[in-house]
Parts: structure tokens; sequence; C-alpha cells
């Protein structure tokens, strides 16, 4: 079977530092940080109080008060990405083509805010609103999304946590290349909630101050929240309909490090192997990779492996290819993460643009790469973007400019 | 279709655990819901759930490991390796790591963690966290953990799509196989049942209860008011066919075509046209058995069974049709069994019954099976009907009934 091109033809975001892709690409293009004081909840008796939260938010402006008693802050979030990217792929709710699209859509910690809050009367003696728990089930955005945009093909949510929405990509792009559909709307969303901030915090990853990736000084994440969309199209179709294509996603890789619930393998023998696999399944060298979106949260151990996993991949090379880490601008956006990634993988490409590692200063003795600390103008033909998870899922994906081949 | 079979399976259920008492317990027509003793669930009208028995974990997980472990993560870790050891594939000796995967349908597994963290968080503030908790708190925790015990390094996810989330991770793991990312697929829907979770589904006024025709899960049944929550593990080996036929393996049955529809308005339409796809593209008209996600829900069950009438018009009332949900309830991941069910379905030439069955309704105009009963069963349609709008059909055939 022939295996058919996957192009991106919209997108959409909502993060901390822009609503939408012109003010995020704008806060890219200068490095801007979006992490600052959380107070979407009292965060005062944690070790830290920094989180990436979307400011200025009044989900008013978005919707009105009726859908709102059933939507959840991520829902929302992932509606307003979802509106952004139909409307930019120039895709409307009646495309007439329902069937032969469909959905797949990453989450983290899905509607655990509202459910918080439910559960947080209960324990206070209240009797809270059941309503609190419709969007407990993560893929309730997923239907969400189907219903508004008339998509009636597979839906599908992944909850891998941290690589969920880049895992999303990979599946739809997988649907899309055997025939399955000819358009997918993949992403994700995450919205910051008690339980993941507490939760980091038990685990002492959380850096007190904004997160500082692959830097000497840095001592853990910084949380976020949003949501990305990207609508995936089938190649042919695309260009038969005269899209504005945004580029093509030329391979990827999901797998398994089989070795321990929430730390890397340390060596990055395994996380070199999946971006092994994601660049073999592009049919791409790793010298013709132009830009690294690394996962790089900013935890000790996370960015060392990533590391040196680059360095197993990159060899000498290794030095020459620019990395830089998302999560230092808009913090670590969990089930968004990886779609989020992928936006700005996109962008570098489109723009000629790599958007730093901000707050980077010194690196230490094994993370000693490239890490743009400034953004920088450069040709991008080819990016690769890693999302790793809790439980080892990681996931790789290899992004390249339509007309690569031509 | 047709080039992914299953040749292994692993059931933990309220049924009882491996498939063998998974089988008599579902053709012999046990109801495996009763009175939770587990919680308490006196603030509910509703008190059954189909709770898990006979599982020791010790029987399949290290004594040190089982302490670190939630229970969703048990059964995962047991049925996998139940279904790897009846399709004879040892991951590292018969197949590579790498080219291993296992995809999972997790309900809400998690659900049991988060609460007791965010307990810790609102009854003894920030300062006193329990890190054991947190990592487990992730839905993929299931799959991950059995990945870690089972060595399996390939493609690893972890899907949820309300009801038919067994059925999504079933398809995502076809996919993978189809698109060759590995040789060997672990995949089913692993569910465990909470305390937190009972009372939601009874705040969200979707459970069976006691309006005088007892607490039941009674698919299809007249006096239906509602779903029994239930859990357990339903568990599958998947393979390329032409993998399992040279290496001489036992097939249990063929993936002969699937089909994903979904829509808020005109529900019947979209399930029919789920059912229609899978039918399709499997090639055939009619089947010998469809094995119903009736769950005893009132409007679900009634659009389930318009969306078959409105698919296999003409023959509908031929095909014998049974929910095992009336005996293992609903877990919203309880699609793994029914695939397990399906297998052992077709490996046996029964079809088990839909216990309590007694009151037809006229909107579910279909053939129920009340008793067991001996057919050759060569092809089952197997439907997905969820809350929120995502209905999924998968065709499964004999190896040797259909090409």
């Amino acid at each position: 079977m022939d295996k058919k091109g996957v192009v991106i033809t919209g997108m959409g975001v909502i993060c901390a530092t822009g609503k939408n892709v012109e003010e995020f690409l704008d806060s890219l293009k200068e490095g801007k940080r979006g992490i600052g004081e959380l107070t979407l909840f009292d965060c005062s008796g944690y070790p830290s109080q920094m989180a990436a939260q979307i400011e200025g938010y009044d989900p008013l402006d978005f919707f009105d008060r009726r859908e709102l008693r059933r939507l959840g802050r991520v829902d929302q979030f992932i509606l307003i990405a979802a509106r952004e990217a139909f409307a930019d792929a120039g895709l409307g709710s009646a495309t007439g083509d329902g069937e032969g699209s469909g959905v797949c859509l990453g989450a983290g910690a899905g509607g655990m805010l509202s459910a918080e809050a439910y559960h947080r009367q209960l324990l206070a003696g209240k009797r809270p609103r059941p309503s609190l728990l419709l969007p407990f089930v993560p893929s309730y955005a997923t239907d969400r999304v189907a219903e508004q945009f008339g998509l009636q093909g597979p839906r599908t949510t992944i909850t891998t946590a941290c690589s969920s929405s880049a895992t999303s990509i990979a599946y739809g792009a997988g649907l899309i290349a055997v025939g399955e559909v000819e358009v997918m709307a993949c992403g994700g969303g995450e919205a910051l909630s008690e339980l993941t901030f507490g939760g980091f915090c038990s685990l002492q990853v959380m850096d007190p101050l904004p997160c500082r990736p692959f830097d000497a000084r840095r001592r853990g994440l910084s949380l976020g929240e949003g949501a990305a969309v990207l609508i995936l199209e089938e190649k042919e179709r695309a260009l038969m309909r005269g899209a504005k294509i945004y580029g093509e996603l030329l391979g990827s890789s999901l797998g398994g490090e089989a070795f321990h619930i929430t730390a890397p393998e340390e060596t990055g023998t395994e996380e070199a192997r999946i971006m092994r696999e994601a660049l073999h399944d592009a049919g791409i060298r790793p010298q013709e990779v132009d830009y690294i979106n690394a996962h790089g949260t900013g935890t000790i151990l996370n960015d060392q492996v990533e590391t040196l996993a680059i360095k197993e991949v990159w060899g000498e090379r290794a030095y020459q290819v620019p990395v830089s880490s998302t999560k230092s601008m808009i913090g670590h956006c969990l089930g968004a993460a990886g779609g989020l990634e992928a936006v700005v993988s996109l962008l570098a490409i489109e723009h000629h643009c790599i958007s730093p590692t901000a707050g980077f200063e010194r690196g230490d003795g094994v993370c000693d790469l490239d890490y743009c600390p400034q953004p920088r103008k450069a040709e991008v033909q080819i990016a690769l973007s890693n999302s790793f998870a809790f439980g080892g899922n990681c996931t790789t994906l290899v992004f390249g400019k339509e007309d690569l081949w031509a | 279709m047709g080039a992914v079979a299953i040749t292994g399976v692993g059931v933990i259920s309220p049924l009882g655990t491996g498939k063998e008492a998974f089988w008599k317990g579902l053709i012999e027509g046990h109801d495996g819901i009763g009175e939770i003793a587990a919680f308490d669930t006196a603030p509910y009208r509703s008190k059954k759930g189909g709770l898990v028995k006979g599982f020791d974990p010790k029987a399949s997980i290290h004594p040190l490991k089982i302490r670190r472990l939630d229970r969703a993560s048990q059964f995962a870790i047991a049925a996998s390796k139940m279904a790897l050891e009846d399709a004879g594939l040892a991951v590292g000796e018969d197949v590579a790591p790498e080219r291993t995967g296992i995809i999972l349908g997790s309900g809400f597994c998690g659900v049991v963690n988060s609460e007791a963290f965010h307990c810790g968080q609102v009854l003894r503030g920030p300062g006193d966290l329990n890190p054991i908790l947190f990592p487990n708190t992730v839905p993929n925790a299931a799959a991950s953990n059995a990945s870690i015990e089972l060595g399996i390094k390939g493609p690893n996810s972890t899907v949820v799509q309300s009801f038919c989330t067994a059925e999504a991770a079933f398809l995502f793991a076809c996919q993978q196989l189809l698109a060759n990312r590995a040789d060997v697929i672990v995949t089913g829907g692993v569910d465990e049942l909470s305390a937190f979770l009972y009372r939601g589904w009874n705040e969200l006024r979707l459970t069976g209860w006691d309006a005088g025709a007892g607490e039941r899960s009674a698919p299809y049944d007249l006096k239906r008011n509602g779903f029994i929550p239930g859990e357990g593990a339903g568990i599958m080996v998947l393979e390329r066919r032409a993998d399992a036929i040279d290496r001489k393996a036992r097939i249990y049955g063929q993936v002969l075509g699937f089909a994903t529809a979904g829509g808020s308005t005109h529900p019947d339409k979209q399930v029919a046209r789920a059912i229609s796809g899978a039918l399709q593209r499997g090639g055939i008209k009619a089947v010998d058995f469809i094995d119903g996600a009736g769950n005893s829900a009132p409007r679900l069950d009634s659009v389930e069974a318009e969306g078959l009438r409105l698919a296999v018009p003409r023959h509908l009332h031929e095909i014998p049709i049974s929910a095992i949900k009336s005996m293992v309830g609903e877990g919203i991941a309880s699609g793994g069994m029914r695939i397990a069910a399906d297998l052992l379905i077709m490996e046996h030439g029964m079809i088990p019954p839909t216990i309590n069955y007694e009151y037809p309704d006229p909107r579910c105009s279909l053939r129920v099976v009340r008793e067991g009963l001996h057919a050759p069963i060569r092809s089952i349609l197997h439907t997905g009907i969820s809350l929120d709008g995502t209905y999924i059909a998968i065709l499964l055939g004999r190896v040797d009934g259909v090409s």
C-alpha cells in the first residue's frame, strides 16, 4: 500500500504567551516568557508558586454562559484552538466531508480542575453540582470538537500524560497515511490543576523560579496550560484545493522505555532509539535535521538524559544542531505540550526562525549543546520534536518543509 | 482487511480471573454483579457493582512490587501476562521488545490515586504530600507499569473514548500493526471501580437502581434504568495474520473490518453508519452473532437497537444478540472483556445469555439470547456505543470461516 503524504494546513493555539498563533509567534520571536505567579488557585503552601498560567483569560470572550456550564477550562482551551485551526485551514464546520475527517486529541489531567472543585466541596460536607464531573473523562473535549466541526470519522483521545498530544499527531497522521481519512484534527489541551501542581511538587521536580531548561542552575520544571490543535490533511487533497501548507509530517515514532514509571533511562539509549526510529521513518539522516525542539522540561535528570540521547544520535554533530526548549517560555503544558511544540516546530520552518531556550545562560558538564539562548534567524527545512512522558512513553515527530523534495 | 489476527487472551473479571473462569461464568449465565462491600454506598440509590473476583496479584506479580502498584496496574500486568502466555509469546525471546507494543484503553484508572492525593492536599495541606501516589494518577500508569513489568519497548499508548475506550485502543493497535510499527501488540481495556467514580456515576444519574424490578444490569429489557458500574481487564495479543500463520499460532480470530462514526444528532443513524462501514469493509452482509454493547442504559440500548435495525434491515431478527454487560456491568473500557468474550464464543461455538432479560422492549426489537446456545459462529459484529457520541463497530471472524 502506498503511504500518503500528510501535511499541516491549519493551526490554532492558546497558551501563556499567546491566545492565537499570531500572538504566540510574536512571543516566540522575542523569546517572551509567560511564567509567573500562579493565581488560579492558592499555591502559597507549595515550594513553588510559579506557573505559565493564561493571564487575562475571560471565558466569556469566547463562549456564552449556557455553553460554559458544560465546558471545563481545558475543554474551552481546546475549542478555542480548534476554532482557530479550522478557520486557518479554510475548513468550516460545514465542510461536507465529515465522514472523511476525524479527531484525535491528547489529554493530560483533563477535567481535573472541575473535579477538584467538586471534590473540595464534597470534603467540606457540601453538595457539589454534579455537572462539574461532566468534563472529567478526557474524551469529553474530543467529542465536543467532533460535534462542533462535524467530524464524523475516527475519534480517539490519547492519555499518556506529557506525550499525549505528540502521539495524537502520530496516530492521526497514520490514519491519513493509510487512506482511512483525509482530514484529522490533532493536538491536545491542558489546564493547570492543584493535583498536578501538588503532584510535581511532591516529586520535588518543581523549580521555585521560572524553569531554566538545560541551564546549570536548573532545579525543575514550571507547569503551564493551554491547547494546540493542528489540522492534518492528506497532501494531494491539500495541494488540489490550494491550501496553505505549513509543513509535512515526515515521520514519527512512539515507544516505551520499559524502565521506570517516572524516571527516564539514565544513559539516554532509549530516547535515542525513539529519535532514530522517527528519523528512519521519515527517511532522514540525522545531519539533515536543522532544529531539535527538545522535550526540555528543566528537571536535572530529564535535560541531562535528553542531551545524552541527542549526542548518541548525532555524535560530534550534536554541537552543530540548534536545540531549544519551548517549555522555557510556556511551561510544561503536559497534555498540550507535544501539540504546542509541533506548532513551534512548524513555525520555525515557515518563518525561518528558531525560538530560544529563554533564560538559558550556561550549561554544565553534560548539557553543553547549542541551546539557543536567543531567538535566531535560520533556514529550517527539517525539525524534530521530542515528547517524553511518565511511564517511559516517548514520542518523536519529524516535520519538514512541504516542498522539501521538489 | 483480515490482516490482523488475535492469538492470545487474558481476562480479569467480575466473573472470575483467567479465561476459563470467565468463560464458565459467561456461558452459565452467572451474575458477576453484587452489593458493594469495598466502599460505602449508603448515600446513593445504587448499591451494586461488578467487582473483580478471584484475583490474586501474587500469582503474577512479585510480592515486593504489589504494594507499589495500584489495582488497575495489577490488572493490566496480570491480564497482559496471561494473554502473552496464551499466545505462546515471550517478549525478548519470541519477539523483540522494540517490536512489541502495548496500547490499552483505560477508563478512569488512576482516579483512585488522584482522589487519595487530592484528599491529602485538601485535608492535610501542601506540606505533607505522598510522592508515591502521584505517578500512578496518570491514566497511562496501567499500560506503562505493564510495559515495565513485561519489557515491552515498542509503541506504547493509552487511550480513552467514553464507553468505546477499549474499542478505540483496539483500532489504534490494528493501525500500528498494519503500518508495520510493531510485530505484536498487547491491547484491550482495563478499569478500576473506585468510590469516587461510583459516586460520580450516581450523581450524574446514570446508574441502575431498584425501582421495583430489582437493581440489575438488564440490557434491552423494558425495565432497565441505568448501568451497573463494573471493572476488570480484557486484554488480547494481536499480530499480523501472516506472521501468526507462519509461526503456527493458535488463532482465535481475525479482524475483518471496523468503522467509527459519531455525531450528536441522529445517533441511531451514526450507529448504523459505523455498523455498515464495518460490514462493508469485511465484505459480508450478515453475521452469525452480534455482541451488543447494551449496558442497561435506557437511551443507549434503544439507540443501539435502532442503529442495528437501520444497518441490517432484513436479517436482524435472525441474528442472535447477547450483551455480556448483563453479567459484568459497565466499566468504560469493558469492550476489552467483550472482545475476549467474542473470541471465546467463536472458539467454543456457543453464545452466552443476556441475563436479566425478562420484559421485551419494543424499542429494542432484537433476538436477545436468554439461555446459552450452541451455534457455529464464524463472524461476530461487535458494537461500541458511547455516551458522548462516539460509535465503533468491529467485525471479527474465524480464520477458517471467512476469507
